[in-house]
């Protein structure tokens, strides 16, 4: 019976195809742009967590201000003065960074050379394919070590990280053998991208790669997260005192904290999806007033039909649950080529320089369910005025 | 009172009195046929017995039950639907729907399996002569051809009664007198019918005449085929 009657909404929905797709057309864009959204908002929460997921919460980038009177004076030396007056201060690491070519046999490329101290792998929750990292001895030795990352394994040692170990590269003309190979992380930490780096000695790289060309950063890790500001604010005092700044000198160095970063970015991405939300939502409240509008017109159109059916047997209820079906045939057709579009149209989305979307069953149940909820919401009150029409003025219409 | 349908009523829809008391009897395996000038209530009475009107005052029996007194839907439709069979003037059927569907549609309210329906509904229009054209929708069937399609759903579900408006009103003569010799059929088989009319030569096919006039019954006996 049930079967029956969503039969001849098919077929009532059929027989007026134009407007049947014309009224499906505002669901069917509402139900993609709210799967679309929620893929965006899920695109920009992953983006953020993989470009910060290297680093904790509670980690300070400490980065080099040059002034015009005097360039930055931050060293692997102010380390060790964090590590002995500073409270709030877990870890530090310094490094240095610089951009040199670095060739093995007959490959070469540019890459960034950073020199780093025996604990920033685990700082920076670096992971290593194959091999291990620096060394407390070799920092000390300025050995000739180095540990590369995936780009550079791909370039130089067609992918093979095995192969890169032991096997001596040139950076910028000075030999280094190869001790490790880090995972590929996606991830970054203010400029310095982790990927397409390679990792020598701090000391190696201070004295026999970079010299002083290396421009100087410090990663600190606070305590915990209550206590960032805390340590930002003795950061700046150590900071001073370490590099003798007069009162009157401005700092020669910034301090930004990744947390509220993360936490700022992440509130963007939030806000934004919220506000496209609402903008998908109204699109598809207006659909189903467009619904409701094409289903007073059918029921309008039909009204002799209603009188037929109510003549020949047709209970209220029958009429009320042929109208309604007819609705939620719509909107659920509408609801399931919204779906569709929006999938579909995600690869393309993603084609374009910044955007990413995700695709999640969330987005496309609550897409889905909007639209259920539309097609019954909007399509009663027609149905209802349909099972209520005077079956001998129904009738007597033309 | 056995078999009986008895209708006794006061009707005023709002301020204007369409039936002005109209007493009426009409007997199990009867065929009358209800004529009148227009705006006389023949169609008004013909919709209380079809159960599509409430009667606004006195009282209407069908089957020993006072219809009158129920008036839910559910009993209304359910009567509609088991018991008694419409045909109407301007046929009525659903155009999106073939022969066949149209046929079957009481039997869909009426409960029936899918297959149970449709075999009736074949049955039904192989007997009326239209076992050629179930498929075919309204609009390529002939004015004839699509009244004898609603006689065939009018009696899908093997009514008592069946109710006709003006049902030659549309065709020609010839058509017309292939329907009327349908409906004779139709009393030969037991079933009731009642029928609206204002073309003698069709009413002269019922037993007898009711003739009203400003909602009133001025006789209720009339009999054409002893005057031709």
């Amino acid at each position: 019976m049930k079967f029956e009657i969503l039969v001849m909404a098919f077929e009532a929905l059929f027989s007026n195809k134009t407007r049947s797709a014309l009224s499906m057309l505002g669901i069917v864009i509402g139900v993609s742009t709210i799967i679309l959204v929620v893929g965006i908002g899920l695109g920009a929460q992953l983006e953020i967590e993989e470009q910060y997921k290297n680093l904790s919460v509670t980690s300070i980038l400490v980065n080099p201000v040059s002034t015009a009177s005097s360039i930055s004076r931050l060293s692997a030396d102010d380390i060790e003065v964090i590590s002995e007056k500073a409270q709030h201060v877990e870890n530090a690491t310094a490094l240095t960074q610089g951009k040199l070519s670095v060739s093995y046999s007959k490959e070469e490329g540019q890459y960034t050379v950073l020199g780093v101290q025996d604990n920033f792998f685990a700082l920076s929750n670096l992971e290593f394919a194959s091999g291990r990292g620096i060394s407390d001895q070799e920092l000390k030795d300025r050995a000739k070590v180095a540990v590369l990352s995936q780009d550079l394994i791909d370039d130089l040692f067609a992918g093979n990280a095995k192969k890169a170990i032991g096997e001596t590269v040139s950076v910028g003309g000075k030999k280094v053998e190869v001790i490790g190979v880090i995972k590929g992380s996606g991830s970054s930490v203010g400029p310095i991208t982790f990927d397409d780096s390679i990792y020598v000695p701090y000391s190696t790289a201070e004295k026999n790669i970079l010299g002083s060309s290396g421009s100087v950063r410090l990663i600190v890790l606070a305590n915990s997260v209550d206590v960032i500001a805390d340590a930002m604010d003795e950061l700046t005092v150590i900071l001073r005192d370490s590099h003798n700044l007069k009162s009157s000198d401005v700092d020669d160095f910034r301090a930004r904290d990744q947390g509220s970063r993360v936490t700022a970015a992440q509130e963007s991405a939030k806000t934004m999806s919220a506000l496209l939300t609402a903008v998908a939502s109204i699109v598809l409240i207006v659909s189903g007033i467009g619904i409701m509008n094409v289903m007073f017109v059918t029921v309008a159109e039909r009204t002799k039909e209603i009188g037929v059916m109510k003549a020949i047997g047709g209970k209220k209820e029958d009429i009320l649950t042929q109208f309604l079906m007819e609705a939620l045939v719509l909107s659920f057709l509408a609801g399931l080529i919204g779906i569709l579009l929006g999938e579909a149209s995600m690869p393309f989305i993603n084609k374009i320089e910044g955007w990413r979307v995700v695709s999640s069953l969330s987005g496309i149940v609550i897409g889905f369910s909007f639209s259920i909820f539309v097609g019954v919401f909007f399509g009663f009150y027609p149905a209802l005025k349909a099972s209520r029409l005077d079956p001998v003025d129904a009738l007597r219409s033309e | 009172m056995k078999n009986i349908y008895k209708s006794y009523y006061l009707s005023n829809g709002e301020e204007i009195p369409v039936l002005k008391g109209v007493d009426a009897i009409i007997k199990r395996g009867e065929f009358v046929a209800i004529m009148g000038e227009s705006g006389g209530g023949k169609s008004t009475l013909l919709n209380i017995i079809g159960c599509l009107h409430p009667v606004s005052g006195g009282e209407y029996f069908f089957e020993n039950e006072n219809i009158s007194l129920a008036q839910d839907d559910y009993t209304l439709a359910y009567i509609r639907n088991m018991k008694m069979g419409f045909i109407f003037q301007s046929f009525n059927l659903i155009s999106r729907l073939t022969a066949l569907k149209n046929v079957a549609l009481p039997g869909l309210f009426a409960g029936l399996s899918h297959g149970e329906r449709l075999n009736r509904a074949k049955q039904r229009l192989t007997e009326i002569g239209l076992g050629d054209r179930m498929n075919h929708r309204p609009s390529e069937l002939s004015g004839g051809q699509q009244q004898r399609v609603s006689i065939a759903r009018a009696l899908i579900n093997n009514p008592e009664l069946i109710l006709a408006d003006e049902p030659t009103g549309a065709l020609d003569s010839k058509t017309g007198e292939e329907v009327m010799r349908i409906f004779s059929d139709l009393k030969i088989a037991g079933k009731t019918i009642v029928m609206v009319t204002h073309t003698p030569e069709i009413a002269k096919y019922a037993d007898r005449i009711i003739f009203m006039r400003d909602g009133r019954v001025i006789d209720c006996n009339y009999k054409l085929n002893s005057t031709q």
